[in-house]
């Protein structure tokens, strides 16, 4: 079988070497050739891989293919190993082939940028960061790959560094993916003290090392860990595991970063907000399935969090109006509906989603992208509107996102989001745990919720009238400002505000019809009657949990949710599409609380930064100010003074020396000569 | 009547004085050698008058390692006077007192 997963590694990387070091001296042209080529040869790689693993079955499926050797140390043997399994498989074409695309689509979005090389050469960084994530052969490779991506997404949110609150947004996303990253480390160091490696192969596969000495072995690999290390430890790790997740995710309660990252550049929404960086704490979930599965408790953290999540980020995105931050909120719930299959056992549930999930969502950003684009920086859907005549493409674009995304037969999303509620049904009704119940309700509950926020953001955005300023497109700003054009370009303003508004060009509009197709088509390849991709992954995530197919539950589940995203699409037809949409402040106290976001951040900032901060404060005045500075000034200032009686010793004066020699050497005679 | 060892130590000790005065006191760094070589011809006496009187020769070893020292140490120090003249234009030991603390 063909491994080709080093080279996926190494061309992102060369391409961010190349153009971080050389871009600035490089043509456009160039620099989007690098950029995207590196991308398109690793997605190239990827896809010879995955072909190669088609053709053979079962254990030899996944390989291990050791680079080199980089730590040695008593008992710790750290190997730079990949693992190329159908898992890694999977999330590598994810990220690449999304990834590609997302670069393609950055060559038209960042075309008048200035610092185009250094776009180009963090996205490049970002997807190697990313693809070592996915296909590190033990959990400190993960680690590496894992603090990489948060690094490459620090400097991408941060992009346009003179705006202050881009980098503060990209401070704070910083600051609480390395809470994750702590997690992730702890979680690391308590794997190898208890098992003494931290390699997938030994840990989270088959392995019959953990096997009880001479006592009969499970067969199951989560029963031997269990029986190894025992409950408690494993529910330890898992947890800690879970909270590198949860932070990467944007779950609650470490969702605070996702929204404000909206401040980077669209095609880093799209790419590391929403298709793939995000997507590492499901990876991670299913990568681990074995020890979660070890400490069934903390499947029931993955649910409750996954639950209150997916609710917590859809109603929030009902009143949000910045149109990217809708967006953001959206990803969080999807990201929350893979935990919840997941925590039933759906892990290739989770998975597929992921994959659906980075279709439709990269397509979603990118069309809001344009949108913005055209709209010369314009994120407020309340002064939207109309848009549909001035960009059909984007629209039809968005209509087919939205779809998916509302998960409306046949659309992708509609198969994935269908496979994860089946998982917890199914979990509901064979464990006949009440709380399975609430969670396929909150499931539900979040169809219906997606289906308004998605449509409300369609309508307001492309339905109606148009409702904000005169657009002066990018570049256009120096030719309008100039005496000749100046009276043209008035007379057009009174007419049409819209007037200059143009339709994305080739570079962006190509991606987005592809990410439209797969959008449509993509979901066939997991379908009840023929769930492949379900079968391809268990080598690698284990049997899914799934309604039978054809019962009555299983097409109750689905008439289920299909009627509750149209429910949502109905309203919100009703509320925004049929009519003008009205945005007036309103005194509902729920809707209040929804714009504050329930006040999380507000909280955060009151119970956790400004204590911080002060506390900081206080150590800089008064204990580096007055304690340490003074007690540093104190010993100088001890020592002067001493040396200033000392000093008039010193005059410089030659018969003084002399003199002092001389004493000195009559004083010695003295005491020989007194000598008793 | 032989004289007695007492009396050339006095004149040593006499000479060794005036030497060592001449080195405190005196401004010019030439009179100030001139006074360094009579504190070493000062023990210079001292050393011949116990090698004749213990009828040793080591006292005279040691004269004329010290005519010989005093010699180099003469020859280095107008060295050292001649490059301080030229660079400052004056050998006034009491303007060369930049290592004043």
């Amino acid at each position: 079988m063909l491994n080709l997963t080093p080279l996926i590694l190494l061309f992102p990387l060369i391409g961010f070497v190349l153009l971080g070091l050389f871009g600035k001296r490089l043509p456009k042209a160039l620099i989007s050739l690098i950029g995207c080529g590196v991308v398109l040869l690793a997605f190239a790689c990827a896809v010879a891989d995955f072909v190669s693993m088609l053709g053979v079955s079962g254990a030899a499926q996944s390989s291990n293919i050791t680079i080199f050797n980089w730590v040695t140390s008593g008992g710790l043997t750290i190997d730079f190993t990949l693992l190329s399994d159908p898992l890694s498989a999977v999330m590598l074409l994810i990220v690449t082939g999304v990834g590609f695309l997302i670069h393609v689509y950055s060559i038209g979005y960042m075309a008048d940028d200035d610092g185009y090389w250094r776009f180009f050469s963090f996205l490049n960084l970002f997807i190697f960061a990313m693809t070592l994530l996915v296909a590190a052969g033990n959990f400190l490779f993960l680690l590496v790959g894992w603090a990489g991506v948060g690094l490459a997404s620090f400097l991408l949110i941060g992009y346009w560094y003179t705006r202050p609150s881009a980098v503060a947004a990209a401070r704070k996303a910083f600051v609480v993916n390395v809470i994750g990253d702590f997690g992730l480390m702890l979680a690391i160091f308590l794997l190898f003290k208890t098992f003494g490696t931290l390699n997938y192969s030994e840990l989270l596969y088959n392995s019959q090392r953990w096997c009880p000495r001479g006592l009969e072995c499970s067969f199951d690999q989560a029963a031997r860990l269990a029986g190894f290390a025992g409950q408690s430890t494993m529910l330890a790790i898992a947890l800690l595991l879970l909270v590198a997740a949860v932070a990467k995710s944007a779950q609650l309660p470490l969702h605070v970063w996702l929204p404000d990252a909206m401040e980077g550049p669209t095609p880093v929404s799209a790419l590391i907000h929403a298709a793939t960086m995000v997507t590492a704490g499901v990876y991670l979930v299913a990568r681990a399935h074995s020890i979660f599965q070890a400490a069934p408790a903390s499947l029931a953290v993955v649910a409750v969090i996954g639950g209150a999540s997916a609710l917590f980020a859809a109603t929030i995105a009902c009143v949000q109006t910045d149109i990217k931050r809708v967006l953001a909120y959206s990803t969080m719930s999807q990201l929350a509906y893979m935990f919840m299959g997941e925590a039933a056992g759906g892990f290739s549930g989770g998975i597929f989603h992921l994959t659906t999930h980075a279709y439709f969502k990269a397509l979603l950003f990118m069309a809001a992208g344009a949108v913005i684009h055209a709209l010369a920086g314009e994120q407020d859907m309340r002064k939207m509107g109309g848009l549909r005549h001035k960009l059909p493409l984007t629209f039809w674009c968005f209509v087919v996102g939205g779809l998916a995304l509302a998960a409306v037969f046949p659309f992708d999303g509609f198969w994935s989001k269908d496979t994860i509620l089946s998982s917890v049904l199914e979990r509901a009704t064979t464990s006949g745990d009440f709380g399975w119940y609430v969670l396929y309700a909150a499931g539900i509950l979040t169809a219906a919720l997606t289906g308004f926020y998605t449509f409300r953001l369609i309508f307001a955005v492309f339905l109606g009238e148009y409702r904000g300023p005169e657009i002066v497109p990018h570049g256009a700003e120096h030719a309008a400002s100039a005496p000749a054009s100046r009276p043209n370009g008035r007379n057009a303003a009174r007419r049409d505000p819209l007037a200059r508004v143009r339709e994305v060009g080739a570079a962006m509009a190509v991606p987005m019809l592809i990410l439209a197709a797969l959008s449509i088509i993509g979901g066939f390849y997991d379908t009840p009657i023929k769930p492949w991709l379900n079968e391809f992954l268990v080598p690698s995530t284990g049997p899914a949990v799934e309604l039978p197919n054809g019962s009555g539950l299983f097409w109750f589940s689905i008439v289920l949710s299909l009627a509750a995203a149209l429910l949502g699409i109905g309203i919100a037809w009703a509320r925004y599409g049929s009519r003008q949409p009205r945005f007036a402040p309103s005194r509902n106290p729920f809707v209040i609380l929804l714009e504050h976001r329930y006040y999380v951040d507000d909280l955060y900032d009151r119970a956790i930064v400004r204590p911080i901060v002060a506390l900081g404060r206080w150590l800089r005045r008064d204990v580096e100010g007055v304690a340490l500075d003074g007690g540093t000034r104190g010993v100088g200032g001890l020592i002067g003074g001493a040396s200033k009686g000392l000093r008039a010793l010193q005059t410089g004066y030659v018969r003084n020396y002399a003199l002092a020699i001389f004493t000195g050497a009559v004083l010695i005679v003295l005491y020989y000569v007194i000598r008793p | 009547m032989p004289v007695p060892v007492s009396a050339y130590l006095t004149v040593s000790a006499i000479l060794f004085t005036i030497g060592t005065l001449g080195v405190i006191v005196r401004r010019n760094p030439l009179v100030m050698f001139m006074s360094i070589e009579l504190m070493l011809n000062a023990v210079n006496l001292s050393f011949m008058a116990f090698a004749h009187f213990l009828n040793s020769v080591d006292g005279w070893m040691f004269i004329f390692l010290v005519l010989t020292v005093a010699a180099a140490e003469v020859v280095v120090g107008l060295a050292i006077i001649v490059s301080i003249f030229r660079s400052r234009h004056s050998i006034n030991v009491d303007e060369l007192n930049t290592l004043k603390g």
